[in-house]
């Protein structure tokens, strides 16, 4: 069977994958009584509901003409970057400061794009640091280290 | 209230308000206010929180009337990175960036900033009037409110939420379901227990809000716009004027009106009302307009009807304070903190016996309004020249914002670890078509669902009836169940179609 | 060879013991900190913030109010009991935070033994109000009135194990009748559902203000003493229900092994303000009166506030579901 709107198909199935998900991990939660509804009731519903969902959108996927996945590129070289460097900053941060952190990170963006310009990035970078630490730790007396031996 | 005593009323208040010390803590107010608006990340209540203690240094109308000015501040910035970068500072911002951010890249981002500000303006004047004139009557109003009311309100919500997606509504229904089911995560306050945590300590609270929106908001969209040049074909090239033309305000105009008269009423509505004010304009705003399809790709009415609304819901959320001493939201307990600092009792007798501070108060919000866009509007030149920084420099510092954003708010470097993750998400999300603003919203109203659910349901010892028999409920649930069906029959016509020819 | 190691221990002991006492003689000498353990501008805040005033008066070094709030009052708790025991870290102690959370969950401080009472802050005086829209004007018409329609009257209060759901699971117990509670986040949402009769009754300061102005009607005291403000309100204990207050009551604790020297110097100290016209009328202004104990009382009211509490909740069955 040709899948017609695949974009549709992966929706929906993600929609019936988190469902399930939220059922089998809140199995255990106590749905109370009418009066005293417990934890666990309106999360059951909101599962239900995500697979009726998610049911109809996969249904729609494979028998109504719809966009594709695999149209249009998928940036993988941002994502990943860009992740990477959310992750760089949060494990630096609070052992080598906030400059350390800042460069790092917004290094290993910069290099998610091809357009960088090294020399421009690096003066921005400054910059940024600058006017970050005035800001942040100055000003708002944020407790962060500047730099890793401070 | 007669109309002699309006008017000493508030010659009394602007005489408060108007002295050159009350004058200076209201800018300042409002300048800090704007400030941690357009940051992402603090809002008014954690930089409320951490000026508390310093105002106990001040008069104590000088301190509310500072205090106040940081939480309207915030309403104008918020919408600033809403409009410019898709990232909405504040949860009344989320709608805003659905046609904001499309305005800016049409190259009318000075429009859309200018008349958030106008509108907002003018949703200040008239809700400063409005509390001046009608504050103990209209808390009567918001007193006939029982939660299983809230709770059929919430719902209303909700259909909104999905109302306003532009694109595949089973879809914006899906994320609305995935959102709300986003904001159970973590402890449940009735019992104790803990929900979908994994055992990780930082979501024992739930996920925070400002993670969930720097991520799939801030993240997702550098992800998206990095390599692709088409997409964010942004203003650079074709700043059309900073100003919104006639024919704006004219399109503007009636939507402004309507959503001050909209939020003005949702926000005196305690608990969620004021929540709800930014999307019902939006909604109301879509359906009633001309050409709904417009919607989605750059209305001015959906700027302008939202932002009006929620700036008018924000001044009527002082009502249940200022009248009865009850706080509509953290913000407007951070104030009563601020009275109580003060040793001022907060209650019905606050109106009377320190009239000075109550009339004060609402003179000075006017004032405070007047500062905002006044100091706004002159900054659009500047903002809309900093969108022409080149995209790769304007992609690092977007980065950084939302991770010390994020960092700022409890110190901790795991929720910086968090957006990481939902950034990875939002960009799955884009590609997949699915908008994230239905889920916010579902995130934000679910809990508040539940906790009014089971409030009703509790009240109600265990009889689920309560909805249909309570007038008011039954009028949100039958509203929500018409809008619903309007939403969806294009879909199911469509099927029907689909299936025939086959 | 042990002469001079007990002329050196007997030295040591005399320098020791002095060192104390010149610490106490110059204590304060610098700022000194007041854990509160809610967020700014909590209720707590109204009742801190004279203390550190006339403390900081009285001193001549700031008493600086630190909020350290979260988890119920336990985070700030803790953080007060790990603090070192020099007289630089005071708690302003919430009752509940000692007698009542001990009880319900795991805490990872001991009430008695991670502190040393220092003296009484004060106690919030009030009681419980309904809505005159219900028809009874006494507590004994209300129980009356509950007796016939048992589980129609609706309580709020603040919140799953907080004093004002201990309070009317005490009338409930004591009384023998049946009312709803209704958990609430707060007392300002509780105060929400009040004023339009959702729900019937609450038990918290904040309603005050609404019974001066007669949306309310006050039908009781939780006090041995009467409030001055509602002369005619009766205390339980005239009402025929001794040991039922489940009294909301502050204390400033240190953390355990604190110089005596300086517990017996701030005490008598805030003894002394506590006596004072001023700081009474200030307390009375925002419904508090502050009981004069040295720091034994203190400590043995604790123990009992723990007893009594420990058998309420067992009694009632309170459990935080």
């Amino acid at each position: 069977m040709r899948v017609k709107g695949s974009q549709d198909l992966a929706a929906g199935l993600m929609f019936v994958l988190v469902g399930a998900l939220a059922i089998r991990i809140g199995a255990d939660y106590p749905v109370g009584s009418w009066q005293r509804p417990g934890t666990g009731v309106l999360p059951l519903i909101l599962a239900w509901c995500l697979i009726g969902v998610g049911a109809i959108l996969t249904i729609k996927g494979m028998i109504l003409h719809g966009p594709s996945l695999l149209e249009g590129q998928w940036a993988w070289r941002p994502v990943i970057m860009v992740t990477l460097a959310g992750i760089a900053f949060a494990l630096l941060v609070d052992e080598g400061g906030l400059v350390a952190a800042m460069v790092v990170s917004m290094a290993i963006c910069a290099l998610g794009t091809p357009e960088t310009r090294w020399k421009e990035f690096g003066y921005f970078t400054v910059i940024m640091c600058v006017v970050a630490v005035i800001m942040f730790i100055k000003g708002l007396g944020m407790p962060i280290k500047v730099f890793p031996w401070n | 209230m007669e109309l002699s005593d309006l008017f000493s009323n508030l010659a009394l208040g602007f005489s408060v308000a108007a002295t050159p010390g009350n004058l200076f803590w209201c800018l300042m107010g409002a300048l800090v206010g704007t400030a941690i608006g357009v940051l992402p990340g603090v809002g008014p209540v954690a930089t409320m929180a951490l000026l508390l203690p310093t105002t106990y240094y001040l008069p104590p109308e000088g301190a509310l009337i500072m205090l106040a000015g940081i939480y309207y501040g915030a309403q104008y910035g918020g919408s600033t990175t809403a409009i410019l970068i898709n990232l909405p500072g504040e949860s009344s911002s989320v709608v805003t960036v659905l046609d904001g951010y499309q305005m800016a890249k049409q190259g009318r981002a000075g429009a859309a900033l200018a008349i958030a500000a106008i509108g907002s303006f003018f949703a200040g004047c008239v809700a400063t009037v409005a509390i001046a004139v009608a504050a103990p009557p209209l808390t009567k109003v918001a007193q006939q409110f029982a939660p299983a009311d809230y709770c059929s309100l919430m719902v209303l919500g909700l259909v909104f939420a999905i109302v306003l997606a532009r694109g595949s509504v089973v879809k914006a229904l899906g994320m609305v379901f995935l959102g709300m089911l986003l904001g159970l995560v973590g402890t449940d306050v009735n019992t104790g227990n803990l929900r979908y945590t994994f055992g990780i300590s930082d979501l024992f609270d739930g996920i925070g809000f400002v993670p969930l929106v720097m991520g799939l908001f801030g993240m997702a969209e550098i992800m998206a716009n990095m390599t692709n040049t088409e997409r964010r074909d942004l203003v650079t090239s074709k700043v059309t004027g900073l100003m919104p033309t006639w024919e704006d305000l004219k399109t503007s105009a009636m939507s402004v009106l309507r959503g001050t008269i909209l939020g003005g009423f949702l926000g005196i509505l305690p608990g969620g009302g004021a929540v709800l004010a930014s999307f019902s304009s939006y909604t109301l705003e879509k359906k009633l307009a001309k050409d709904p399809s417009r919607f989605g790709k750059g209305a001015i009415e959906g700027v302008a009807g939202p932002e009006s609304a929620n700036n008018a819901a924000a001044q009527t959320s002082f009502i249940p304070m200022l009248t009865l001493g009850i706080p509509s939201n953290a913000v407007m307990a951070m104030m009563i903190g601020g009275m109580m600092i003060h040793g001022i009792v907060p209650g019905p007798q606050v109106m009377t016996e320190r009239p000075g501070l109550f009339w004060g108060m609402i003179a000075s919000m006017w004032l405070g309004n007047l500062m905002l866009i006044v100091l706004n509007l002159p900054m659009i030149g500047l903002w809309v020249r900093m969108l022409m920084v080149p995209y790769r420099l304007m992609s690092i510092a977007i980065l950084f914002f939302c991770c010390i954003g994020v960092y700022s708010l409890n110190n901790s470097a795991n929720e910086v670890l968090f957006i990481a993750v939902f950034g990875i998400l939002g960009y799955f999300f884009f590609k997949l078509d699915c908008e994230p603003a239905p889920l916010l919203l579902g995130f934000i109203l679910g809990p508040l669902l539940e906790v009014y659910m089971r409030r009703a349901m509790l009240l109600s010892r265990g009889d689920a009836m309560v909805f249909i028999e309570r007038p008011l409920s039954l009028s949100f649930l039958i509203l929500a169940a018409i809008l619903l069906t309007i939403v969806l029959l294009p879909n199911i016509r469509k099927a029907r179609e689909v299936a025939f020819v086959e | 060879m042990r002469r001079r190691h007990l002329i050196g221990a007997a030295g040591v002991t005399i320098l020791g013991t002095g060192t104390a006492r010149a610490q106490a003689q110059n204590w304060p000498d610098r700022p000194v900190k007041l854990i509160v353990p809610y967020a700014p501008g909590g209720a707590s805040d109204l009742m801190a913030r004279p203390w550190s005033e006339k403390l900081s008066q009285a001193f001549g070094q700031q008493f600086v109010i630190e909020n350290r709030g979260g988890a119920g009052g336990m985070i700030g708790t803790e953080a007060a009991a790990k603090s070192p025991p020099d007289g630089y870290t005071l708690f302003f102690a919430p009752g509940a935070t000692l007698s009542v959370l001990p009880i319900l969950r795991k805490t990872p401080y001991d009430p008695v033994k991670s502190f040393s009472p220092i003296a009484r802050v004060g106690d919030l005086v009030c009681g419980f109000v309904i809505n005159p829209a219900v028809g009874p004007k006494t507590l004994h018409e209300v129980i009356a009135y509950a007796k016939q329609n048992p589980g129609k009257l609706a309580y709020g209060s603040a919140g799953l194990g907080t004093s004002s759901q201990l309070r009317i699971e005490m009338l409930k117990h004591r009384a023998k009748v049946d009312i709803l509670h209704v958990p609430y986040r707060g007392s300002a949402d509780a105060l929400n559902d009040l004023l339009p009769n959702t729900v019937q009754m609450m038990n918290e300061i904040n309603v005050l203000p609404h019974v001066k102005a007669g949306k309310l009607t006050l039908l009781n005291i939780n006090y041995p003493t009467r409030h001055p403000d509602f002369p005619d309100a009766p205390t339980l204990t005239e009402l025929g229900f001794p040991d039922s207050d489940v009294q909301i009551w502050y204390s400033m604790q240190a953390p355990a092994g604190t110089p005596r020297a300086i517990v017996d110097k701030l005490s008598a100290k805030m003894n002394e303000i506590a006596a004072s016209e001023d700081m009474k009328a200030r307390m009375r202004g925002i419904n508090v009166v502050v009981p004069i104990q040295t720091p034994e009382q203190v400590a043995q009211h604790l123990v009992a506030d723990i007893k009594a509490t420990a058998e309420l909740i067992r009694d009632a069955n309170i459990r935080l579901e």
